[in-house]
Formats: C-alpha cells, structure tokens, sequence
C-alpha cells in the first residue's frame, strides 16, 4: 500500500479557505460522506479530535497530520488540504499552517497506520516537497507531486 | 508397574516426533491431523514403535480433554464480527443439517449392507458431525484465504455441530441398547443439551471475563490457571446437568472473543498451545489404539461409506439446509467438500465400543476408515478446490508488527502515536536526556518507516513517529517536552 492509494483526488482541497483547525479537521472529513470505506463518520471525527487533543499534530513547517485510529473505518483513508492563506493549528512550533495531511486507521491495524504516518512525516520533512505542494492550485496537481514524490517508495504491507 | 519417567518419556518423544513431522512435512500439504494420526500408527503395537495400547476408555478421556482446549480456544480466537452474520446459517448447519446427514448415511447403509435401521443410523450419527480441529487446522494453518462468508460459516458449523452428533449417537444407543425408552425422553435430553449448552455457555462467558476482570492478581500467569479452572469448570458443570459441554464451552469462548478481559493476548496464546497440544495427543492416541490390519478388513465398505458422505449425504445436506440462504452454487459446492472429518467421529465410535453395543469394534473401523480418507481426500484437495472454483481470495497478510493495548480496567493508560515535531527541541538528543516521566513509556520509534526499539542512547530525530505508552496524568509533562 502506498499513500497513493488510499489518497484520492477528490479527497484534495486545493484551496482551503476557512479560519480554524475544527473547520479543516470537520471540512476533510466531510468529503468521506459516502465513501464506502467509511462506515461511521461521527467515529472518526471524534477521534481525530480528541487526538488533537492531546496534543496538536501541527508538527512544524507549516504543516499539520491529524490523525487517529477507529473502527469507523474499514481501511485506512487520507485527505489533503492545502491553504494559502494559513490557519492556526495550534502548532508546537506555534507557526501558522498551510499543508493538512489527514491519516485515519482501522483500530486494530496499528502497523501499516504508523508506518504511513512516518512516510508521510519524511515526506514532509523536505522543503522542496513543500514548495512544490504549496505552488500546485488544482487536486490533480497535487496529487501528481505525492504520486512524483513516492515513486521511489516501497510498498508499504 | 511402569515408572512414571518412562511415561513421560515415551511422551515426549512422541510430542517431539509429531511436531518434528509436521514441519519437515509443511509444505507438501498434508493435513496436521493425517500427520499425528500416523505417527501414532507408527509407534503403535503393528508399526516400529510396538507400544500396545488398546485402553478405549482412557483414549476417550483424552480425546475429550483434548477437544475441550480446541473447541475453547477455538472460540476464543474467533472474530466476531464476521461469525454474527453466519450465525443462522451455521446454526441451522449445525442442527438439522447434521440430522439430515445422519439420516442419509443410515438410509443408505440399512439398504446397501442390509443391517437394522437403528444401526446404520448408529454409524450415520458418529460420522455427522464435521470436526472443529480439521476444519480450524485447514482454513487457518493452510495457506488458503477464501472469499465472502464460507469461511466464518465453516467454522462456526464445525464449533457448534459435535452437540448434535454427541446426542445422535448417545440416543441412538440408548434406543439399541433400552429399546422401550419412549421417544418424548430423547426430545427432552435434546432440548436440555442444547438448551443447556448455549445458556451456560453466554453465561459462562460473561461470567468469566467478569471474573477475570474483578480478580486483581500480582502474578500474570494466575490468569491462565484462572481462566484453565474456569472452562473445565463450565464443562463439566454443564455436561454433569445433561446439557452439551461441548456447546457452552464454544459459545463461551465465543462470547469472551468479543469482550475486552485482562491479558487477552497472553490467554489467547495460552490456550493456542493447549489447543495444540490437545490436537496433538488426540490424534497421537487414536492412532496408537488402531490396529491397521483391521482397517484394511474394511476397505471395501469403509470406502462405499466415504463416497456416500462426500458425495450424497454431505451435499445433501448442506444444498437443503442453506435454502433460505444466498449462497450461491459454487460456494454450496465447496462447503459440501469442506465436510472434514476429524477427532470427533472416532472418539463417538469409541462410545459404543465401551457400551458393548453389538459390532461395535467394526463400527470403530468404519468410522475409522471415513475419517482417515475424508481427511486425505477432502483435506488434501481443499486449495485446489477453492481454486476451482473461483472462491479463493489473497491470504490478507497477517500485521507484521503487532501492537495490542487493552486499556479495560486501567483507563488512566493509554497507547498514543507522537510526532517528534521539525525543528523540535529533543530532535538530536537521547532519550534518557529529555526528562520523560517515569510511569509513561516510549515503546517503539518509526523512523524512515522502520521500527526502531527505543533505550536509553536513542537519539531522537525529526519527524520520528513515537508509540508512547502514556499515563494520563503525564500528559501535560510530555506536552511541554514536545514543545
């Protein structure tokens, strides 16, 4: 499984223009409404969100993974936000956020969860990456640069 | 007199043959069964071993201690949710599928081999019941991922179908042996099996993991010996009422499969071994008490018998039972051939054996002999079956890394993901610098998507991905070490 995979186009927004953290959180998990991944999506709110509180996934460099793991989904699902205008994510570096990358997992499936957070947090962690991310308008654009990025990635099982 | 230190040691060796066996044997594709079934053989009085054992009753014994641990542990290691959707199917499989089996096999018996109706129904009762271990050692051990529900409805009809072959075969017996016994005293030892079975058996599994839970012991391995006591107690209690032990102990182990208890895992993995070395010595003994020159003597109609199950009764009752369902032709093909059967057949043969019901030891070759090629045949060929067939899926990859955390009695504790944030402050320095409090725990580190255990000198770094073990009331504490 790549991130690739589970990340559709039409889970991107290209162009968040809301003010908070709640309303990206609330805004991506929206676009889950009839996915059939999903089968509870009151679930998986609740659990990003009391991830978030125990603290911020906003984890530097402008750029935010909020996450969780609940039985409201039946695979793993991600969703991207992009917003150039920023938002305060309550980031541990307390610097505004412009990349939301949304990682939701099944409860019992710890392994391949973490394994995606940490490809998603080494690919983050290059600033090129982010340019090209924050340059790119359109979903397909962006899923494009993930798709360019991970190509020398394995799969992860 | 022989000495204790020999026993064990004949024992062992024996253990040890089997597993050894089995591993150098692992891919060729036999079932485990076949395999301890002839080691037995082998060590038995006709083959190299020559150790004489002809002991019925203590063979029975065994095999009934040994099916407690399978069908327990079998149970236990269930996934629930996806057993609740087969569970009327199964249950009717269990039930009247299994009389229709019975009923066929003893039809077709009184009319080939020209015996009584109660004798062939006799022979039809042993071999009705699908056996819980087969099937379980098949789909789990084998190589073999199938399609949609058959898999669930398999399992769940060998678990909870030795009841009903248990009450075939006892009242049938009793119909030989007491023929004025009035029919209206079978139905009421009928209800009161299964009626007692699935009562005790929610009850028991309730109560034990409530049990399990108030208990608060220092020693984690008190658990298993708790939880031991706890299901002999549940069959025993049962069976010594006339309900089936067999049932509630399944059930039991069903119901706890899907309740959160103290050291799950752990009493998962304890009766996994049980459960193992259950099958093992079964089916070790039950070779040893076969005589293969007498099994050959019934060739000719052990294999008329076997052709009859696999090819008429078997079908015949799963086509008429799964009716009402939607389970299309292939896969009601395929559950007919997976009508494996195992222990239970052979320790059934062994009730009459010790009843001295007439002919009672050519009854225990027949259905010596059924088993053995059911499993041969039907064990053997279920991949390429389902291959066949279209219904086998990709095995689903089991987690390679597995972290489990129950927080059920201890809520203050829980298991997090972290992020060592960029530009972080403990970025660069080792765990044992960067003040984490004492009573919560990095217990993996992810870094580059490779797991990482963490000690003391572990240098931290960007963007690592931390498992934290972590005490609620630490929580503010590691916040600001992560800011």
């Amino acid at each position: 499984m790549k991130i690739c995979d589970i990340l559709k186009e039409d889970k991107i927004i290209s162009d968040f223009s809301g003010k908070t953290k709640e309303e990206v959180i609330n805004q991506l998990i929206d676009l889950f409404q009839k996915d059939t991944r999903v089968n509870d999506l009151e679930k998986i709110r609740t659990a990003v969100l009391e991830r978030e509180k125990i603290m911020s996934t906003g984890v530097g460099n402008g750029f935010a993974i909020p996450h969780g793991k609940t039985d409201g989904v039946n695979e793993i699902i991600a969703g991207f936000a992009r917003i150039p205008a920023t938002i305060d994510f309550q980031a541990l570096d307390d610097k505004p956020v412009n990349l939301v990358f949304l990682l939701v997992g099944k409860e019992n499936l710890v392994g391949p969860h973490i394994k995606l957070l940490s490809r998603i947090s080494r690919m983050m962690n290059k600033e090129q990456f982010r340019n090209d991310l924050l340059a790119a308008d359109t979903p397909a654009k962006i899923y494009e640069i993930f798709q360019n990025e991970e190509k020398n990635y394995f799969d992860i099982t | 007199m022989v000495s204790l230190e020999y026993l064990l040691l004949i024992g062992s060796i024996l253990l040890l043959v089997s597993i050894l066996t089995a591993k150098a044997l692992q891919n060729v594709g036999i079932p485990t069964l076949l395999l301890f079934i002839g080691v037995g053989i082998l060590a038995g009085s006709e083959g190299l071993g020559g150790i004489e054992f002809s002991d019925a009753s203590m063979a029975q014994s065994i095999g009934i201690l040994s099916l407690i641990f399978i069908l327990f542990s079998g149970g236990l290691d269930t996934n629930w949710k996806e057993s609740k959707i087969v569970s009327v199917p199964a249950f009717l499989m269990a039930t009247l599928g299994t009389l229709i089996t019975a009923l066929v096999i003893a039809f077709f018996v009184t009319v080939i081999f020209k015996t009584s109706f109660l004798w062939g129904l006799l022979i039809g009762s042993i071999i009705s019941s699908t056996d819980a271990a087969a099937v379980f050692s098949i789909l789990r051990t084998g190589n073999i991922g199938l399609k949609g529900t058959v898999k669930p409805l398999l399992e769940l009809e060998s678990g909870s179908n030795d009841p009903m072959a248990v009450f075939l075969t006892i009242g049938t017996i009793e119909l030989i042996m007491a023929p004025d016994k009035s029919i209206s005293d079978l139905v009421l030892f009928f209800f009161l099996q299964i009626g007692l079975g699935l009562v005790f058996g929610i009850l028991g599994g309730k109560l034990i993991v409530l049990f399990i839970n108030k208990l608060k012991f220092f020693y984690e391995g008190i658990y298993s010996v708790l939880l031991l006591a706890l299901v002999i107690l549940l069959y025993s209690f049962t069976t010594l009422l006339n309900g089936s032990g067999f049932l509630a102990i399944y059930i039991a182990g069903l119901i706890m499969s899907n309740q959160q208890f103290i050291h799950k895992k752990a009493l998962i993995g304890f009766f996994d071994g049980f459960a193992w070395l259950g099958q093992i010595s079964m089916f070790l003994t039950l070779g040893l008490l076969l005589f293969p020159s007498e099994l050959l003597l019934v060739t000719g109609s052990g294999i008329l018998l076997s052709l009859i199950l696999m090819l008429v009764a078997r079908p015949l009752s799963v086509f008429i039972t799964l009716i009402p369902f939607k389970f299309n032709l292939k896969e009601k093909m395929f559950i007919s051939w997976v009508g494996l059967r195992g222990a239970v057949p052979i320790i059934l043969a062994t009730f009459p054996l010790l009843k001295g019901v007439e002919n009672s030891h050519l009854i225990f070759n027949l259905v010596f002999f059924v088993v053995l090629s059911s499993a041969t045949i039907q064990g053997w060929s279920i991949n390429p079956v389902a291959k066949w067939l279209k219904l086998s899926a990709p095995l689903q990859l089991k987690k390679k890394l597995s972290l489990e955390f129950s927080s059920a009695t201890d809520s203050d504790t829980d298991l997090i993901e972290l992020i060592v944030p960029f530009n972080s402050s403990i970025a660069g320095k080792q765990i044992v610098d960067i003040n984490f409090p004492a009573d919560s725990r990095i217990v993996l580190i992810i870094r580059d998507e490779k797991n990482i255990v963490p000690s003391g000198g572990t240098v931290l770094e960007e963007g690592d991905i931390l498992s934290i073990l972590i005490n609620k009331k630490n929580l503010q504490a590691v916040q600001k070490i992560f800011m």
